[in-house]
């Protein structure tokens, strides 16, 4: 199959659901050609689809989002882009006070069918304003619907399910994902919300890990399955809400023992709170403590040595594996 | 100076006293009365409390061991310490006890001063749970990194039991009482609070189990008119407790009638043993009593021989005795029938279980005026209803019916036997 | 799927929008009546929390009616509206139906939002409405929105976007107008200024007076207009909103008004430090008899037919309290729903 980069995949779905669906429009900072997002998502789509559905904004966070708010619950599909997850504290309140609750406040006469698509992560020493995880701010709140693709078909998938779905979607992307590579049908499909993939299969240990941190896990797991002899499972959630707690329940009932990786700091975390389901419909399926491979709980700092001890990286997940299979 | 624990005598045949729970472990600090373990003899569960006070320094040989825990009478179990003691020697102790006695022989083995505390392990939920489905105490169980117990650990320690039952199979099982044999096997947690099986609670369980599968039990019940025996009592109860006596009750009443009426009605006072049906030569009725920590059914030996008087002095003590856990092994063995009594608690008629090896059991109901029959009319009359289970096995539908009928009409007419 | 959703589409029974054919006459009685609907609704809702009989918080429109008026007379029923906290006038105003208004008052299911939403948050999406915002200045980029749907979609539709003075000072203020005046949005912002920021009078958090002199920043058309004159207000909308339609883009229009009672209802304190004078001289500029004196004096209608207009109003208004009363409850777990359109089987909130 035809390999494409995480932002082609990304690039693909958007033009094709916008050339399928007229309410498609899209919205956010210097996405215009020529430059087509800070992240090159939206290359091209300027110059196809014209001023009118792409439209370039002030740098005004809390407008885009109140637009994308307001189009939609007008009936259309905005795609908004937050350059930065770590900007979307500029539009909480449209996000976690307008967006999320529209429909509840309403009693359901309202939906706000909209996707906030952001870059997340660390590891370009961008510093602590322009490389945080703030996933647990949005599972955190009832209304939202949260997407984290690690590979370039999830991608793709991921994001024509949410620009389909009826409910606002937070769609983090990682930074340092943008240019990763992997097979992506040219096809239209959807990989629904809600559905965790298990990316590896193993016997000895499940880990859950999202966005990036998946592919670090999957090296990780081939790395003590060589030395160590030991066969990891690699559950990828996909959408950390709505999450599949099945799936996720089902492979530590497998295996029994448990490590979770995440790029946020622990603390609060969204990992925390996959721990906090596997306890409640688990716990006497546990041969070990949980164990967390996350950053440590501080903002990311700037030197490149620093940040990668922040950031949890292969030797770490590695040491977490040895560490719960021991405990 | 350090008082030496020994398995005490607890009844007139026993040898070997079997610890089934410990409530207090190694190191723990005893006051006189305190219950350090429960002893088990072949009828009965029973808690020994400590005669003395001190910290408890389990001997060796007991330490760690797995219950159930066989000792002999007279065996060594360990000492409890005055702060700062040490254990004595073995040879020290000897002279120190007031009466010299030979050292048993599970304590000789040894004559290390200080035994090492035995090590709790920390084990895994799933370990926990594998354990509890194998029926395996995590106790038991040495975890192979010597830290904390996985379901590896329990998963060995099953195979290395499974294994000696296979190599072993003249061994002698201990005397602990196994599940219920028909307990459907756990597949799931349940929803609820988990409370542990007391040792009593696991014999009443397993007796209660036993009867109800090996006997062909059938209830009988039949209604007694005790308004007379009611204003007899009535009547006595003024006079006694003007002259300070004891009042015997109904249950006092009922057992008395009943040990006579087996005197009419031998067969019922019998057992199975294998292929015999023996009819016991003494009558000896127990009676269940409702204690705190479960059912006790202590025993009131050669009823038809003891006055009224001496059946109420002598129930009475048996009963605070079983609440107060003090009823002895002796005093809970060799009932040849039982009288339970829930009338109390407004119950009329119930089905019983019978007490093994007895083969008959009469479940008393509550005395309550009731409209009936009396002299061609119809009257309010005190009314209580009996039930007869009996074991098909060992008496026929007819023969049980005649002996109920007989409690029926002592009930019914107290004079037909008060004067005898 | 689990279905989160559903039921919860509504459809306005009685529609009481501004007529869309008819003579000026009928506008103008339309407005009239409105004005009434509107000040009798909020006069007796300010009793019956008094009263125990319905709670939360409310915000009383009474002395604003002509503002929310003589801007919906200029709106059809496909124009869209932004709301806030305050909302009440904007409801009645645009339409809605007074029986499932109180029912939402009264915390019951025939509310507007099923109980879920409240004095605050209530709205009738079928009207156009998109949202009663208890964030104050949330509404402006939302409205921007809304403008850009129209301008996407090429129709005609217009977007009023309602808000306080307090919401002026808001960053989404600058935001929400600067996208709108940058994009050529078919919005109008219609600032209704009654002087206090909750508690605080406007002197103490602006340095200007007329806020409509903000529009300059954005360079689109603004005006400061009498709030208490229904047919003002009503004139200065029908221009914005005519440039609106035309493609013009959006405008500023600040109607300086006062509310009769504090900022919230279940907040008496709020009333502290306004000086009796000051709410004395507004209440002999009270909107709804100045408007009956120019209905009268112009021979549009007689006393008598306006006070026809407003029994008509009552016995509506004693209707929907009977309606709301004997309404069910919702159920406890009726907070379930409505957090999501649908989520997967399984899956727990």
């Amino acid at each position: 199959m035809r390999q494409l980069m995480v932002r082609d995949a990304i690039k693909e779905a958007i033009k094709s659901e916008m050339r399928r669906d007229p309410r498609v429009f899209l919205l956010g900072e210097d996405i215009i050609d020529p430059w087509g997002g800070s992240w090159k998502t939206m290359e091209g789509c300027y110059t196809e689809f014209g001023p009118e559905r792409v439209r370039e904004t002030p740098i005004s966070e809390e407008a885009i989002v109140g637009a994308a708010v307001g189009a939609a619950l007008c009936g259309m599909r905005p795609v908004a882009e937050i350059m930065f997850s770590d900007f979307t504290t500029r539009a909480m309140d449209q996000i976690v006070n307008q967006a999320a609750k529209f429909r509840y406040m309403t009693g359901g006469q309202a939906s706000v069918p909209l996707v906030i698509r952001t870059a997340h992560g660390a590891g370009r020493a961008a510093a602590a304003q322009h490389s945080q995880s703030p996933e647990a701010w949005f599972v955190h709140t009832p209304g939202l619907k949260v997407v984290a693709p690690a590979t370039p078909y999830d991608a793709k998938g991921l994001l024509l399910a949410s620009i389909r779905d009826q409910d606002p979607v937070i769609f983090l992307e990682h930074k340092m994902n943008f240019t990763t590579e992997g097979p992506v049908p040219e096809e239209d499909y959807v990989v629904p919300l809600g559905k965790a993939d298990v990316k590896r299969q193993g016997k000895d240990l499940t880990i859950v890990a999202h966005s990036r941190q998946v592919l670090r896990a999957l090296e990780a797991a081939e790395q003590v399955a060589k030395e160590d002899g030991i066969e990891a499972e690699v559950v990828d959630p996909r959408t950390l809400f709505p999450l599949d707690v099945r799936t996720i329940v089902d492979s530590v009932k497998k295996t029994n023992r448990v490590v979770l990786v995440t790029e946020e700091v622990q603390r609060g975390s969204f990992a925390e709170h996959v721990a906090s389901k596997i306890m409640e419909k688990c716990f006497y399926d546990l041969d070990g403590p949980i164990i967390f491979v996350a950053a440590k709980n501080t903002p990311i700092p700037f030197a490149p040595v620093m940040e990668n001890f922040v950031i949890p990286d292969v030797p770490d997940i590695v040491a977490g594996i040895r560490q719960a299979m021991k405990a | 100076m350090a008082f030496k624990l020994t398995m005490p005598q607890l009844g007139l045949t026993m040898k070997v006293g079997t610890i089934v729970e410990w409530y207090k472990k190694d190191g723990d600090p005893i006051k006189s009365g305190d219950a350090v373990f429960a002893v088990e003899t072949d009828k009965a569960v029973q808690d020994y409390e400590s005669p003395s006070s001190g910290t408890l320094k389990l001997a060796p040989d007991v330490v760690g061991k797995p219950l159930p825990l066989g000792i002999p009478v007279e065996g060594m179990i360990g000492y409890l310490l005055e702060p700062g003691e040490a254990a004595p020697a073995e040879g020290q102790a000897a002279a120190d006890a007031p009466e010299p006695v030979a050292v048993a022989a599970a304590s000789a083995s040894t004559a290390s001063a200080v035994a090492a505390p035995q090590k709790v392990y920390k084990s895994s939920p799933l370990a926990r749970k594998v354990a509890q489905l194998a029926g395996i105490d995590l106790a038991t169980v040495v975890p192979e990194d010597g830290e904390k117990i996985h379901r590896k650990d329990v998963e060995a320690a099953v195979a290395a039991r499974d294994a000696a039952k296979a190599t072993v199979p003249a061994a002698p099982r201990p005397v602990a009482p196994a599940p219920a044999p028909s307990a459907p096997a756990v597949t799931a947690p349940l929803a609820g609070k988990a409370v542990p099986m007391s040792q009593v609670r696991r014999v009443i369980a397993q007796r209660m189990a036993e009867a109800s599968q090996t006997t062909a039990a059938v209830t009988v019940t039949t209604e007694a008119d005790a308004t007379v025996l009611v204003e007899f009592r009535e009547q006595a109860k003024a006079s006694l407790q003007a002259a300070g006596l004891p009042v015997p009750s109904y249950t006092d009443m009922i057992v008395k009638l009943t040990a006579l009426a087996l005197q009419e009605h031998p067969g019922v006072n019998a057992a199975l043993a294998g292929d015999e049906i023996i009819e016991m030569q003494d009558i000896h009725v127990a009676v269940a009593v409702d204690t705190d920590y479960g059912l006790l059914v202590p025993v009131i030996r050669d009823v038809p021989h003891k006055t009224l008087q001496q059946i109420a002095v002598e129930a009475k003590t048996l009963a605070e005795k079983a609440r107060e856990r003090k009823v002895g092994p002796d005093e809970l063995q060799g009932g040849t029938f039982t009288v339970t009594n829930l009338g109390n608690y407004g119950v009329d008629a119930f089905t019983p279980i019978i007490n093994l090896p007895q083969c008959a059991i009469l479940g008393v109901g509550r005395i309550v005026g009731k409209p009936a029959e009396y002299k061609g009319e119809i009257a309010l009359r005190k009314m209580l209803t009996l039930s007869l289970t009996f074991d098909h096995r060992v008496v026929d539908g007819g023969p049980a019916a005649r002996f109920l009928n007989r409690i029926r009409q002592y009930v019914e007419d107290p004079y037909l036997w008060l004067t005898r | 799927m689990i279905q989160q959703d559903g039921g919860g589409a509504v459809t306005t029974a009685r529609t009481h929008a501004a007529p869309l054919i008819g003579s000026e006459r009928d506008r103008l009685l339309w407005m009239y009546k409105t004005m009434q609907r509107i000040r009798l609704f909020d006069d007796r809702i300010v009793r019956l929390f008094n009263s125990g009989r319905i709670t939360g918080a409310l915000h009383s429109y009474v002395g604003e009616e002509a503002v929310a008026v003589g801007v919906c007379a200029n709106l059809r029923p496909d124009d869209y509206l932004v709301s806030t906290h305050r909302g009440h006038g904007h409801m009645l105003a645009k339409g809605a139906d007074m029986d499932r208004m109180m029912a939402e008052l009264f915390a019951k299911e025939t509310g507007y939002c099923q109980g879920k939403g409240g004095s605050m948050h209530i709205v009738d999406m079928s009207l156009g409405i998109l949202g009663s915002n208890g964030i104050v200045g949330a509404g402006i980029p939302i409205a921007s929105g809304a403008g850009t749907a129209i301008k996407i979609r090429g129709t005609d539709q217009v977007v009023s976007c309602h808000f306080g003075d307090g919401a002026s000072n808001t960053g989404a203020f600058h935001e929400g107008i600067n996208l709108a005046a940058t994009w050529g949005l078919p919005v109008v912002f219609v600032i209704e200024n009654n002087l206090y920021a909750q508690f605080t009078p406007q002197r103490m958090h602006t340095k200007v007076v007329d806020l409509a002199v903000r529009g300059q920043a954005y360079d689109i058309p603004a005006v400061s207009v009498d709030g208490n004159d229904v047919l003002a207000v009503s004139e200065a909308a029908g221009e914005a909103f005519a440039r609106a339609r035309s493609g013009k883009g959006p405008s500023i229009l600040e109607c300086k008004t006062f509310r009769w009672f504090g900022h919230a209802i279940n907040n008496p304190g709020s009333n502290l430090g306004r000086d009796q004078a000051e709410i004395d001289a507004w209440k002999l500029k009270d909107p709804i008899p100045r408007f009956a004196k120019v209905l009268v004096d112009r021979g549009i209608a007689t006393e008598a037919e306006l006070e026809g207009l407003k029994r008509v109003v009552e016995e509506e208004l004693e209707h929907s309290i009977a309606f709301a009363e004997a309404s069910p409850s919702p159920k406890p777990e009726d907070a379930l729903r409505h957090v999501y359109s649908e989520l997967p089987e399984g899956c727990e909130l």
